[in-house]
């Protein structure tokens, strides 16, 4: 016996304890009423009293109850047969089946030295026409992936996992954190449906979960994702969705802790927080991950201190929009806050490069035309500006694409597109190739040989 | 361990002994043990000190004054939310046991009346005589007993059916600004249920008295009564009361969907629920986060709407919840939090509205995640061409405003008839439905054009 139960709220249960054991920060207790169990972790020690967070609802708890040590803190059980199989964010399988021959490690284990971290520059090409040709990545990026609400992000990390791992053939981890239960559950269905599952682990902390389940099921699925790198010497796709729910469910655990919050109610270890996970996804020698997270933001506020502690760690950012959400072109990505470290004449080569400078400053051109217009009409502008114009149109319509992933939902058939179509065709538009094509015929199209 | 001395000091049993050692203490003083008394009144949140035996949440009463019930315990006195007062309470007043968790109380014989959570009739203000207690807030359907959502609920709305469908197990937020026709989108769909197998419930919360009232003979008067439920908190109820309501309705569903039944409800309006929250949140000392909301505002109701789901029974709870807006900004923290968890929106702008366009919505910034999963082949291929084409239509007009429509290219030219048309047949007055037939006639104008 560890001590008693003493003072009990929603997320938080104070412990009397006696100390003949010893007890330490991470530490997993617990108690058990009318049969059922309910388990608590260690977070404060002083004196006396020790402060835990509930694994679950603390429906019928009294003060008074005895406590008692679990053997040991947050772990996961693993083997080769992880993938294909769905965890919960306490690292336990909830799909029904057990794994055989497992092994454990403990969910908060791994530390990676400057030594150990990899720099690997391989460039890795997702057929996504908007985001090779505006920010492509490499094996071992972190992308992150901002949107507000509703704008698509989910569905283009359907896409990316369809689209990279059909090529890398690499296994991948799908961590769900606090997003919904019925795309969640989709996404298990569609992975088994494209014959993906056996490739996959996924854990889910949903938004249904209480915080202490929402903000553990990043370190359940990160230890996964080292097993996979460690020990199976593989490059990994990480799929964070979202990233910005474990800061959320942090700063609840924090203000019933009643600690002081700073900005916004974020917890006062926010950033520390943020950084003990980004450290770990890292490559190494033995394999790489690399990983794409969404980021939530909060009633649309780019400027929001948790988003930007988040993005001060990623390699490049893809900015989804509502404003180009509104006006029916999807991906609705916002290209020119959309950006990567790669864009670098050595990394992509000097056409590529070129191609991205001049297609920004045709777009930022028609940015000011389209106020022009509003006041002046068309007919004003010089014949300079009428073909940036209507090419600009071109191809913000040619940059839209159809997902494999929404067939459903927009009925076209998803396509794949290869970088050098898209350079080529870029090139042409510019050039003026294609001025006389109605620019409706460039919308959801793969390559523009498909329509001529 | 190797220090002795603690070693003597904590015996096996010292936490046992000290703590009853304390309880026999305040059992001799005062006499409390199953009773506490009043210490502090601070609006609807009573402190209390004894209560040893009380568990979280357990239900209790205040010298008969009031009820309420347990929302958390301190070390050294009980915090109670008051949901019930008959009289004004004073410091020392006892405060009653019931060794009973709170539950909501309902009747079956509330199909086709007005319920409270006390299981009262509100229209006769007596108590049913059939009581069924229900858990406040169930569980949540786990993530892997959640089958798709793919069947359609009908609204009978053109613009819904047709361009953001609504599937049954679908959370859809109806957003939108004062008399912008929010409610009566809910009245529409409740009514067009009628036949349809569908146990309609109807969540009032901090509506006035006379717009509750107005709502049911709206529904009566058409016959709607027969299949639906309104459960409903007014305006001036304890703000506990308020807050517990819609988590109530949601038990309320669960009960008629493990019994094999469709459930459709409606929740109007989130805000106001939100608000009660904040209210209670601020009198019991949680620190505030944005806009002075507590930090697990996005929880309270991410738990409330994951409570919506298609069951893998094949029965489903579909939610669709109100919140309204001021002057049409949907970004704001609690709109964006409730649109990142709902299956997607339903905005109604009032720039529409005052151009007669009814039902007033905004068909570039409402949304359906969903989409054409939830529709038949024949509905899904319209509708993906009418959202395309409507979409693109209301672009190029903002853009080609000013422009003499005489000199448009052809092609230009027809696409914005041709969208008028699309506009004009999305029309459609209250109360008016249309099936889905109708719906596939109407927009038959599209094929035609095609083919001419």
């Amino acid at each position: 016996m560890i001590g008693k139960i003493i003072a009990i709220s929603d997320i938080n249960v104070s412990i009397f304890a006696d100390y003949s054991q010893e007890v330490k920060i991470g530490d997993i207790l617990y108690t058990e009423v009318n049969s059922k169990i309910y388990r608590f972790e260690v977070v404060e020690i002083k004196n006396n009293t020790i402060t835990t967070i509930p694994f679950a609802s603390v429906i019928g708890l009294k003060r008074g109850l005895l406590v008692y040590p679990l053997k040991k803190g947050l772990s996961i059980e693993y083997s080769n047969q992880i993938l294909g199989r769905v965890f919960n964010s306490y690292g336990e399988l909830i799909d029904g089946t057990i794994i055989g021959d497992p092994h454990e490690r403990g969910i908060y284990d791994k530390h990676l030295t400057l030594a150990d971290v990899n720099v690997n520059n391989e460039i890795l090409w997702t057929g996504i026409k908007v985001i090779d040709f505006f920010a492509p990545l490499s094996k071992g990026f972190k992308m992150g992936l901002l949107g507000g609400a509703g704008v698509g992000k989910t569905v283009l990390i359907k896409e990316l996992i369809n689209n990279i791992y059909k090529n890398l053939n690499s296994n991948a981890v799908f961590v769900g954190v606090g997003e919904r239960s019925r795309e969640g559950k989709e996404l298990y269905d569609e992975m088994i449906e494209a014959n993906l599952l056996d490739k996959i682990s996924i854990v889910f902390g949903q938004m249904g979960d209480n915080p202490v389940s929402r903000s553990k099921a990043i370190y359940s699925g990160l230890t996964l994702a080292e097993y996979l790198r460690d020990e199976r010497k593989q490059d990994v796709l990480l799929f964070i969705d979202n990233i910005y729910r474990f800061v959320q469910a942090k700063s609840e655990i924090s203000t019933e802790l009643k600690r002081v919050p700073v900005e916004n109610g974020y917890p006062t270890t926010m950033a520390s927080d943020i950084s003990e996970v980004e450290e770990r996804i890292n490559s190494t020698e033995k394999g790489s991950i690399t990983s794409f997270q969404a980021i939530y933001v909060p009633a649309d506020d780019l400027n929001d201190e948790a988003v930007q502690t988040i993005i001060s760690h990623m390699d490049g950012q893809i900015v989804l929009d509502r404003k180009v959400a509104e006006k029916g072109l999807y991906p609705a990505i916002n290209i020119f806050r959309t950006t990567s470290k790669l864009i670098d004449i050595e990394k992509i080569g000097e056409e590529h490069y070129n191609l991205v400078s001049q297609v920004l400053k045709y777009l930022t051109r028609y940015e000011e035309l389209e106020e022009i217009i509003a006041v002046l009409g068309i007919d004003e502008l010089s014949l300079e500006d009428k073909n940036i114009f209507y090419r600009s149109r071109k191809l913000r319509n040619y940059f839209t694409q159809p997902m494999f992933v929404a067939e459903n939902y927009t009925n076209i058939k998803g396509k794949y597109v290869k970088i050098n179509d898209v350079l080529e065709d870029v090139k042409n538009i510019l050039a003026g190739t294609y001025d006389n094509v109605d620019e409706n015929r460039f919308l959801y199209i793969g390559t523009i040989k498909e329509i001529l | 361990m190797e220090n002795g001395a603690a070693e003597k000091l904590f015996e096996e049993d010292y936490v046992d002994k000290m703590l009853d050692d304390k309880i026999n203490k305040i059992n001799y003083r005062r006499n409390i043990y199953d009773v506490g008394k009043v210490i502090q009144v601070k609006d609807f949140i009573i402190y209390a000190n004894g209560l040893e035996n009380v568990s979280f949440y357990e239900k209790v009463n205040i010298d008969n004054k009031a009820i309420g019930y347990v929302m958390k315990m301190e070390t050294n006195c009980v915090v109670i939310a008051v949901l019930k007062q008959t009289d004004k309470i004073s410091i020392g007043d006892s405060v009653y046991q019931s060794n009973e968790e709170f539950m909501g109380e309902f009747s079956k014989d509330a199909m086709g009346r007005m319920i409270d959570i006390f299981g009262e009739d509100k229209l006769t203000n007596k108590k049913y005589q059939d009581i069924i207690k229900l858990k406040i807030e169930e569980d949540n359907i786990p993530i892997m007993e959640r089958t798709p959502v793919k069947r359609p609920l009908y609204t009978g709305i053109a613009g819904i059916d047709l361009i953001y469908p609504i599937g049954r197990g679908q959370r859809q937020l109806i957003i939108g600004d004062k008399k912008t026709g929010k409610t009566q989108l809910c009245l529409d769909t409740i009514v067009n249920q009628k036949g349809q197998n569908v146990i309609c419930i109807y969540v009032a919360i901090g509506k006035t008295k006379k717009e509750v009232k107005e709502i049911y003979y709206e529904l009566l008067k058409r016959n709607a009564m027969s299949y639906t439920i309104i459960v409903t908190a007014f305006y001036d109820e304890l703000p506990p009361v308020i807050t517990l309501t819609p988590y109530y309705a949601l038990s309320v569903a669960k009960f008629y969907m493990l019994q094999g039944f469709d459930v459709l409800v409606c929740i109007d309006d989130l805000k106001r629920h939100a608000d009660a929250y904040r209210e209670i949140s601020l009198i019991s000392l949680k620190a505030p986060g944005r806009d002075a909301y507590p930090a697990d505002i996005f929880y309270f109701h991410s738990r409330l709407l994951e409570k919506g789901c298609q069951y893998k029974n094949g029965a489903s709870i579909t939610i669709l919840p109100i919140i309204e807006t001021t002057s049409g900004d949907i970004t704001d923290y609690i709109s964006t939090n409730i649109i990142s968890i709902t299956d997607g929106q339903i905005v109604l702008s009032s720039k529409n509205f005052q151009k007669g366009e009814k039902p007033a919505i905004d068909y570039g910034l409402s949304v359906s995640r969903l989409g054409g999963a939830v529709q038949d082949a024949e509905m899904k291929k319209l509708g993906a061409s009418v959202r395309q084409k409507l979409l693109s239509y209301l672009e190029t007009r903002d853009v080609y405003e000013l422009a003499n429509i005489d000199e448009m290219s052809k092609e230009l030219q027809a696409k914005i008839f041709e969208g008028r048309k699309i506009l004009d047949s999305l029309n459609q007055y209250k109360f008016s439905y249309l099936s889905k037939d109708t719906i596939i006639k109407r927009f038959s104008f599209l094929g035609e054009d095609k083919n001419g």
